[in-house]
């Protein structure tokens, strides 16, 4: 792909999205990743004058940790065993060991390809998980979404991200820019964009222009060597499309292959007989697409590609982004914390966007590990992060923590089986995510969820008294503060309060006569609570 | 620069409002100003709305104007059947429709609908959402709206029932509550007229039920003390609702109507249908969508329409009697409405196709001109000759006849969205 000498001709560069040009202000580049979101995040606070919310204890931190990097919560065998532990290094081999499990990447392919893939597909996340685990950067990554390789099999997968959206090209513009940059550029398709003044529709149309040769041929997708976009504008004036990225940036290419008709028809003939062969169509010379990889990891052009991957990861880990709607990153929106998120992205790609590198980081701050009940008075809003903001699971975590929560906890203190047993007690459940809507922005839940678990027939064995359930060990403790514990250490992962103690013996202890439903219905009450559903 | 002016999160709140606060004007630099404005907004009209329905009958596949609405007798597009004369001077709709020409004291006729889609799946989100598709935004669809704008916090029904039984076209008829959230989203009924989850299983008493409610509802209110987020509250919102939503389950049960109620709305699946909708209205249900298919007429047209115009003319003049007589009609919007009409040049099958240039609806009830027919069409009905609208001055009128401002915005982060596209208007001829 770089067979041509691109004179490539800058326009006006956008302040915002230049590359921190007073990099010497910013922290230095050895600081740890921890180290500077700490210091960004406290610094911005002092200007308020806000005050951050205490650190959690371990059973929270220990369990928010685990779903974060594994996506489920810990045992009561783990719980204990953490909170016993009394190494001051703890919590750091904690999360180097969790890193190590194939969960870690296996959670993070899945969310990524909620992100990446179109609703309700799955196509995209066997790949990123080959990806990770050959730790690649999510600039290779993306170069094998945009551009691909038939000739591997894992790449190939990696085409679905075009190949899923090549038979509406504005689509496919408008996702490639929303989910790699950061800018939804959808408003710029018909006039320039009203509120941001850097979009216009040159923007849209040089962004599709990257996409416009592609085209579905049979399973895949193949690009031609000529084509060009005109548009109008709201004069009614027609306009040529120029090769041209967010920043303005223009690519000078080669003139387009001109074919008769005799050369179309012989290609047309060729096309079809790849297609009946299943065989991809050869890539052009001069791909445009290739182009776009090119031209958003080069150096004055990379400040979108890396300030995005940033503020996803941020979103995913601290329930909110530095920027806020995550695809409206323009001058009009600025970051809450702008000098933190120049340092994050020079970060990124001074060490090839690794985003383990990146993950670890984030979960190892302070800023992560404080807590989610604000102690003060007026709880500062979440751009300050003076707090931990409250997630709801996604539906593979949820399922998992059903799985693991309504199971007898004595099933995983056998350290020697414990591992298998929890992989094994967590994908029998999988079915259980169709049950659920990923979240995305402002989520809510909806009342279909609620009247799932309240009456439908299937949960029923989540809370029923038998042996391998939670409920069967419940009903063997005579004692109710005993009971009690087992089952709040069992599915919140902590120590019960006074509260809960009063409240859910109380309740047994009305219901003398039939205990084992009391039990089951205690145990269906702490299942369905918000906060098993949530990650706080 | 950053704005931090608005530092407190506010975020938070389960009663209604605050949950459309929480849910649409979030946006971080506007969000203290928007509240502002839709608080002021939604109480100088929440007397208007207060109490006000809409039951929309979806005439899923189209049906044809030339059948129903707007006859062309005589003419080669007319095709076999005749006009008759209805209660108002001058006014013919088709023969298939004896008793509606006998009851439009309370309906406006619309002729002139140009909505330009004309493939099931575009023209149905356009008829359901009322205005086209953007890419990255989700619009809530008319039922989600009217749930939002129309329901009550105390509310024990659910407030936006949708029945499709049929297969055919299900897909298209779209229920999303969009950037609304799923608070809003329908109660969607295919395959049973009862929704499911609603009745407790029989292995617990219906006391433990409800107190196993009410200890979950202390550890989790126990948890959400002191933490904040739309998302939180969303989810012990939906478990408040379940009791509620279970004591309506009666309503979807037409055993105990009686019997002479039952014989005057038929043994159709529709007329149940309608029926089951009658109860939820007066139950307080703000909106319910009763889809009858398939009218997608391209063979035997004529065969087809025979069927389906007498079967919706027999319901819906029976629906607007009992709604009438029990005093709901006058808070109560009645609308029919499809994806689009048929063409008015018949086809080699005798059939009609997809045809969204020229075709009509009609508004009954609450907020309405009754005895109105607005807009018209040339001699073979191929064009609209007056007052010709689109999907967004249909969705305008709905929302005005039952006291809903259409230009009120929401907001998602700091963009408005006005309820319809900018620059459109209700129809005010057929307004009250």
């Amino acid at each position: 792909m770089k067979k041509y000498l691109l004179l490539i001709v800058s326009l006006v560069l956008a302040g915002y999205m230049q590359p921190a040009l007073k990099a010497q202000d910013l922290l230095p580049p050895e600081t740890t990743i921890e180290q500077a979101v700490d210091h960004y995040i406290q610094a911005e606070q002092a200007t308020g004058n806000i005050a951050s919310a205490p650190q959690v204890d371990d059973y929270i931190l220990l369990r928010r940790t685990m779903l974060d990097l594994i996506g489920r919560i810990p045992t009561v065998a783990e719980v204990e065993a953490y909170v016993a532990d009394e190494d001051p290094e703890k919590r750091v081999k904690l999360v180097d060991h969790l890193m190590q499990q194939p969960e870690f990447i296996e959670q993070l392919a899945y969310d990524l390809n909620n992100i990446l893939a179109p609703a309700g597909k799955t196509d995209l996340e066997l790949y990123l998980a080959d990806a990770l685990n050959n730790r690649k950067g999510w600039d290779n990554i993306f170069a094998d979404m945009i551009y691909g390789n038939y000739e591997e099999e894992m790449p190939k997968q990696a085409m679905q991200f075009v190949n899923l959206r090549i038979n509406d090209i504005d689509n496919l513009t408008n996702a490639t820019s929303a989910l790699f940059f950061g800018v939804n550029i959808s408003c710029a398709k018909c006039h320039d964009h009203p509120l941001v003044s850097e979009w216009t529709q040159a923007h849209f149309y040089g962004m599709k222009s990257f996409f416009n040769r592609s085209f579905s041929n049979g399973d895949f997708v193949a690009e031609r060597a000529y084509g060009a976009i005109k548009y109008a504008n709201t004069n009614g004036e027609q306009l040529d499309a120029k090769l041209m990225f967010l920043t303005g940036s223009v690519i000078e290419e080669p003139e387009p292959v001109v074919l008769d008709d005799e050369a179309k028809k012989k290609e047309k003939a060729e096309l079809e007989q790849l297609k009946k062969d299943k065989k991809p169509a050869p890539a052009p010379e001069f791909s445009r697409r290739a182009q776009l990889i090119e031209i958003a990891l080069r150096e004055n052009d990379r400040d979108y590609f890396s300030k995005n991957l940033v503020n996803r990861m941020w979103n995913r880990i601290y329930g909110h982004g530095l920027v806020m709607p995550l695809d409206q990153m323009h001058p009009e929106n600025p970051p809450s914390h702008p000098d933190l998120l120049d340092w994050l992205a020079r970060d990124t790609y001074t060490n090839d966007y690794n985003l383990q590198r990146l993950v670890r980081g984030l979960i190892l701050s302070k800023t992560y590990s404080q807590h989610s009940v604000y102690g003060g008075e007026k709880r500062p809003a979440k751009f300050w992060f003076a707090t931990a903001n409250v997630k709801p699971m996604s539906p593979r975590q949820y399922a998992a923590a059903l799985a693991l929560a309504s199971r007898n906890p004595a099933h995983f203190d056998d350290p020697n089986e414990a591992v298998s047993r929890i992989q094994n007690e967590v994908k029998a459940h999988r079915g259980w995510e169709r049950k659920f809507v990923v979240p995305g922005e402002k989520f809510q839940v909806s009342v279909d969820e609620a009247l799932l678990f309240s009456n439908a027939d299937e949960f029923k064995d989540k809370t029923k008294v038998a042996n391998d359930r939670l409920g069967g060990e419940l009903a063997a403790i005579e004692s109710n503060e005993a009971l009690v514990q087992r089952a709040i250490k069992t599915v919140y992962s902590r120590p019960a309060t006074a509260e809960e103690l009063e409240a859910i013996s109380a309740y047994i202890a009305a219901r003398s006569d039939r205990r084992e439903e009391a039990i089951s219905q205690i145990v269906w009450a702490l299942l369905t609570s918000s906060e098993l559903r949530f990650n706080h | 620069m950053f704005d931090r002016k608005i530092g407190v999160d506010m975020s938070v709140n389960t009663d209604r409002r605050g949950f459309l606060s929480g849910a649409t004007a979030a946006g971080l630099a506007a969000s203290s100003m928007n509240l502002d404005i839709l608080k002021a907004e939604s109480l100088s009209n929440e007397l208007k709305k207060s109490g006000k329905r809409v039951l929309l009958l979806w005439l899923a596949g189209g049906a044809s104007q030339l059948e129903t609405w707007d006859p062309k007798p005589g003419r080669l597009t007319g095709g076999p059947y005749q006009a008759i004369q209805t209660s108002l001077p001058g006014v013919q709709i088709s023969e298939l429709m004896p008793k509606m020409a006998t009851r439009l004291h309370n309906t406006a006729i619309i002729r002139s609908l140009n909505t330009q889609i004309g493939d099931h799946g575009g023209g149905a989100r356009l008829m359901h959402l009322g205005r086209r598709d953007e890419p990255n935004l989700k619009y809530p669809d008319m039922g989600s709206v009217l749930a939002r704008e129309l329901g009550r916090p105390d509310l024990q029904v659910p407030d936006y029932v949708s029945f499709y039984t049929a297969t055919e076209g299900r897909g298209n008829a779209v229920g999303q509550p969009g950037f609304l959230g799923a608070r809003y989203a329908p109660m969607f009924l295919t395959t049973d007229n009862k929704p499911a989850n609603l009745s407790r299983l029989e292995d617990i008493t219906d006391l433990d039920h409800k107190e196993r409610a009410d200890l979950r509802a202390l550890l989790s209110n126990r948890f959400a003390k002191g933490r904040v987020s739309e998302s939180l509250g969303s989810h012990n919102v939906a478990y408040g609702r379940v009791r509620g939503l279970m004591s309506s389950e009666k309503l979807f049960d037409l055993s105990d109507e009686p019997q002479k109620v039952k014989d005057r709305y038929g043994k159709s699946l529709f007329a149940q249908q309608a029926l089951v909708a009658r109860r939820l209205i007066e139950a307080g249900t703000p909106f319910v969508k009763v889809a009858r298919a398939w009218w997608d007429s391209h063979g035997q047209n004529f065969e087809t329409h025979l069927e389906l115009v007498t079967e919706l003319d027999h319901v819906m003049s029976t629906l607007l009697e009992d709604l009438e007589e029990r005093g709901l009609l006058q808070d109560t919007l009645v609308v029919t409405l499809a994806e689009f009409g048929r063409t008015p040049t018949i086809n080699a099958s005798l059939g009609r196709d997809h045809f969204a240039r020229a075709w009509s609806a009609s508004l009954t009830g609450c907020g309405i001109k009754g005895g109105t027919v607005f807009g018209a069409t040339d001699e073979d009905g191929q064009h609209v000759k007056d007052n010709e609208i689109g999907a967004a001055e249909m969705f305008a009128t709905i929302y005005k006849a039952v006291g809903i401002d259409p230009h009120h915005e929401y907001f998602v982060g700091a963009r408005p969205i006005p309820l319809v596209d900018p620059g459109t208007h209700a129809v005010d001829e057929v307004l009250a």
